[in-house]
C-alpha cells in the first residue's frame, strides 16, 4: 500500500503542501482531484523521491520508499518525456533495463506493449515520427514496461481522443484488477466517476475530501431532486422541507434539497397534483462534490 | 540492485545512440583525415626535387649553378633524389634573357657572374633559387681565393657544408628519447584540448536535451542523479576513447608506411603517463560540463553557459605552451597546481622532466580530489537544476533545491 502522510512542502514563499495525506492499497484505483495549482503534481513527485517534502512521510507497504523501491513503481509525469531521435522499442526496452528487467524480458516486453496499443508496426520508427497520441501511448507503456506495483500517472488522458481514452481506461482497469496500486489525476470528472472506486480532491496544498466515492455521495448533506408533472411544477416546492435551491426548466424542476428531508410525503403531494411523468431523487454526482470542496 | 547497472545501461545507450550518430562519424573521420593530412604532406612535397631553371647571359655563370647544386645536395642522403636541380639556358642578352624571364620560362637570369635578375623577392619563388645562387657566388669567391693557395674546389665545398654540430641536453636521458616524449606529450595535450571542447560540449547540451525533451523526469523517478551524470560521461568519454585511440592508431600506421618521420621510439611510461592525465584531464571537465548543462533548459541557452569552461581550456592549452618554453617557470608551477590547467601543464613539464616528484603528486591529488568534489558539488547541482524547467536557474538556486 502506498501511504502519503501529512505532507508540507513550500518552495519559498509559496506553499505547495499543506498537510497532504491519502492511501492506495493494491487491487485499488485512486483519483486524485484538484484545481490547477493545487499540488497534485508536487504530491506526486514526493512519491518517486523528486522532491523531498519539508515534512511527512511516503511510505509502501508500511515502510519509507528507498531507491530500490523505485524499481517497482512506474511514473508517468505530467509533462511527457521521451527521447525524440530514439526508436520507440529501443525507448521501452531501454527503460525497461533501468527498472532492472533482463535484456530479453525488456525487449518482450515492449513489444507486447507496443502490440496492447497497436503500435506494433511502428516500433521500430523514431517517437517524434508519431503522431501526438500515439507518442502518449508509447509514454504510458513507459510507465508499464517492467510491471510495476504501483503506478503513479499524471493526468495520463488529457489531451486524448475518445478511443484512446478508452484504451486508457482499460489498461488502468486491468492493472488494478491485477493487484496493482494505481493513482492517477485528471480534471475529468466523470472519467474518474467511472473509473474509480476512491478519489481524494485535494485544495491549495490540503486533501479536502478523500474515500470511497459512493460513501462520500451517501454522506453528501445534500441530494438532488428532479420532477416532471402535467401542470405546474413549481407551486409544489412549497410543500418542501430543506430546499437550498431550485431550478425551472419548462415543466421539469430541479431542486437541491437537504439530505435529511424525507421526500416520501412529496411524491404522494405530487402525484395529487397530476400525471408525474418523471421523478428522480439521487445522490450529489463528483462534479458537485468537488465544486463543494474547492470552493 | 547495486549502483552501477543503471550507470552502465545509461552508458551503454550513450554509446550505442551517439556512436550511430552523424556527429560522431564525420568528426571521427574528419580528425582521421588531418592526421592523415598532416603526415602524408611532407612527405609528398619533401621527397621532390626542388628544380629551378636559370637562364645565363655572358661568361662566368657556370660555376656558381654548380656551386649551387653541389651546396644544395651536400646533404641528401644517399640513393635519394637530389634536393636541387638546376637547368641553364643560354641567352645571347640580357633583354631576351629577362624577356624569358617575364614570360615564366626561367626562374632566374645570371648575368656575367656578377648579377642576378629575378621576378621579385616578396614571393617564396624566385627569391629561392636567388638565395641559392647569391650562396654559391660567395663560395666561389671564397673558393678563388683558397684555389690560388692550391686547393682544390671540391674539399672546398666539403668544409662549406660541414657536418651539423652534434646536440647535447642537460638533462638526463637521450635527447631523442626526450624529444619523442615532447612531441608525443604535446600530440597528447592537442587531442585534450579537442576532446575537452567537442565532448564536453555533447555532455553539455545532452544534459540539457534530456531536460528540454522532459525525458530527465522519467528518469529520475528510478535513477540518481549521479547515475544519470556519471552514465553519460562515462559513455561519452568510451566514445572520446575509442577516437583517441583510433586516431594515433592510424597515425602510427601511416606513419610506419611513410616514412615520413623517423618515429621516435615510444616509450610506454610516456603514453601511460599521458593517458592518465587525458582521463583526469576529461573527467574534470566533463563534470563541470555536465553540472552547467543542468541549469539550463533550453539548447541555444546551453552555449552561454558552456563559455567558462571553454575559456578555462583555452587557458589551459595556452599555458601549457607556454610551459613548453619555460617549464619551471612560475606559469607552468602554478598551472600545475590548478585544477582546470594541471591536466595540460602536468604532461608536458613530466616529458621535459622538469617537475619534481612533489610537484606531480601534489598535482596528482589535487586532481582526483577536484574530481570527487566536483561530482559531489557538479551532481547536487545537476540534481537541484534538472527539475527545475524555464529559464536559467542561478547555481545557488540549484544547490539549494536538491533534496539529497
Amino acid at each position: 500500500m502506498l501511504s502519503v502522510q501529512d505532507l508540507h512542502k513550500s518552495f519559498g514563499d509559496i506553499r505547495a503542501l499543506r498537510g497532504c495525506s491519502f492511501d492506495v492499497g493494491r487491487g485499488h484505483m485512486l483519483g486524485f482531484l484538484g484545481p490547477n495549482g493545487a499540488g497534485k503534481t508536487t504530491a506526486m513527485r514526493t512519491v518517486f523521491r523528486l522532491i523531498g517534502p519539508d515534512s511527512g512521510t511516503v511510505t509502501w507497504d508500511g515502510k519509507p520508499i528507498e531507491p530500490d523501491d523505485l524499481l517497482r513503481f512506474g511514473y508517468m509525469p505530467e509533462q511527457r518525456g521521451l527521447y525524440p531521435k530514439m526508436r520507440a522499442m529501443d525507448q521501452l526496452a531501454y527503460l525497461g533495463r533501468l527498472h532492472g528487467l533482463s535484456k530479453t524480458s525488456a525487449r518482450d516486453s515492449a513489444q507486447s506493449w507496443l502490440e496492447r496499443f497497436d503500435l506494433g508496426e511502428r516500433a521500430e520508427d523514431p517517437v517524434e515520427s508519431l503522431s501526438h497520441g500515439n507518442q502518449q501511448r508509447v509514454q504510458l507503456a513507459a510507465a508499464l514496461v517492467h510491471d510495476p506495483e504501483l503506478l503513479v500517472l499524471d493526468e495520463p488522458f488529457s489531451g486524448l481522443d475518445p478511443i484512446a481514452v478508452e484504451t486508457m481506461s482499460d489498461v488502468l482497469r486491468e492493472q488494478a484488477k491485477s493487484g496493482k496500486a494505481v493513482v492517477f489525476s485528471s480534471h475529468q470528472l466523470d472519467l474518474i466517476e467511472d473509473l474509480c472506486e476512491e478519489v481524494a480532491i485535494i485544495n491549495a496544498g490540503e486533501i479536502v475530501v478523500n474515500g470511497n466515492v459512493e460513501t462520500l455521495k451517501d454522506r453528501a448533506p445534500i441530494r438532488h431532486l428532479e420532477l416532471e408533472v402535467e401542470g405546474d411544477p413549481s407551486t409544489l416546492v412549497d410543500a418542501l422541507e430543506g430546499v437550498l435551491s431550485t431550478k425551472l426548466n419548462g415543466e421539469r424542476l430541479t431542486a437541491v434539497i437537504s439530505a435529511d428531508t424525507d421526500v416520501r410525503g412529496f411524491i404522494a403531494h405530487a402525484q395529487e397534483a397530476g400525471k408525474v411523468r418523471h421523478f428522480a431523487y439521487t445522490t450529489p454526482s463528483l462534479s458537485d462534490l468537488f465544486r463543494e470542496a474547492v470552493r | 540492485m547495486s549502483g552501477l547497472g543503471p550507470l552502465w545501461q545509461i552508458a551503454n545507450r550513450e554509446i550505442g545512440q551517439r556512436a550511430r550518430s552523424k556527429a560522431y562519424l564525420i568528426t571521427t573521420g574528419l580528425t582521421i583525415l588531418i592526421v592523415l593530412a598532416l603526415i602524408a604532406l611532407p612527405t609528398i612535397f619533401g621527397s621532390e626535387t626542388e628544380e629551378s631553371t636559370v637562364g645565363s647571359v655572358g661568361v662566368g655563370n657556370e660555376q656558381i649553378v654548380q656551386t649551387a647544386v653541389g651546396l644544395g645536395n651536400a646533404n641528401d642522403d644517399p640513393g635519394v633524389p637530389p634536393s636541387v636541380a638546376i637547368e641553364v639556358v643560354e641567352f645571347e642578352d640580357r633583354e631576351r634573357a629577362t624577356a624569358a624571364l617575364e614570360a615564366g620560362e626561367v626562374d632566374a637570369v645570371l648575368i656575367e657572374g656578377e648579377e642576378v635578375v629575378v621576378q621579385s623577392t616578396s614571393g617564396f619563388d624566385g627569391s629561392s633559387i636567388a638565395n641559392q645562387l647569391q650562396r654559391a657566388a660567395g663560395a666561389v669567391q671564397i673558393q678563388m681565393v683558397i684555389a690560388e693557395q692550391g686547393q682544390q674546389a671540391e674539399d672546398i665545398i666539403e668544409l662549406l657544408t660541414s657536418d651539423p654540430l652534434e646536440l647535447t641536453t642537460l638533462s638526463e636521458g637521450d635527447p631523442a628519447e626526450s624529444e619523442s616524449r615532447t612531441i608525443i606529450a604535446y600530440f597528447g595535450l592537442l587531442l585534450l584540448y579537442m576532446a575537452v571542447l567537442l565532448y564536453g560540449t555533447w555532455i553539455l547540451t545532452g544534459v540539457t536535451e534530456e531536460k528540454s525533451n522532459r525525458v530527465v523526469e522519467v528518469l529520475l523517478s528510478t535513477v540518481r542523479p549521479w547515475q544519470i551524470l556519471g552514465g553519460k560521461i562515462l559513455g561519452i568519454g568510451t566514445l572520446a576513447i575509442v577516437q583517441l585511440l583510433g586516431t594515433i592508431a592510424v597515425a602510427v600506421v601511416a606513419l610506419r608506411v611513410t616514412g615520413a618521420f623517423d618515429l621516435p621510439p615510444i616509450e610506454l611510461p610516456a603514453v601511460l603517463n599521458l593517458l592518465l592525465w587525458f582521463v583526469i584531464g576529461f573527467l574534470i571537465y566533463a563534470v563541470l560540463f555536465g553540472a552547467a548543462g543542468s541549469l539550463v533548459s533550453r539548447t541555444e541557452e546551453a552555449n552561454t553557459i558552456a563559455m567558462p569552461m571553454s575559456m578555462a581550456a583555452v587557458a589551459g592549452f595556452f599555458v601549457s605552451i607556454v610551459t613548453l618554453d619555460d617549464p619551471d617557470g612560475p606559469v607552468a608551477v602554478i598551472s600545475t597546481f590548478i585544477p582546470v590547467t594541471a591536466p595540460f601543464v602536468v604532461p608536458v613539464r613530466t616529458a621535459l622532466q622538469a617537475i619534481p616528484v612533489w610537484q606531480y603528486g601534489l598535482a596528482l591529488l589535487i586532481c582526483v580530489a577536484s574530481i570527487v568534489g566536483l561530482t559531489l558539488v557538479g551532481g547536487r547541482i545537476y540534481a537541484g537544476g534538472l527539475l527545475r524547467f524555464g529559464g536559467r536557474v542561478g547555481v545557488r538556486e540549484a544547490w539549494q533545491s536538491a533534496n539529497e
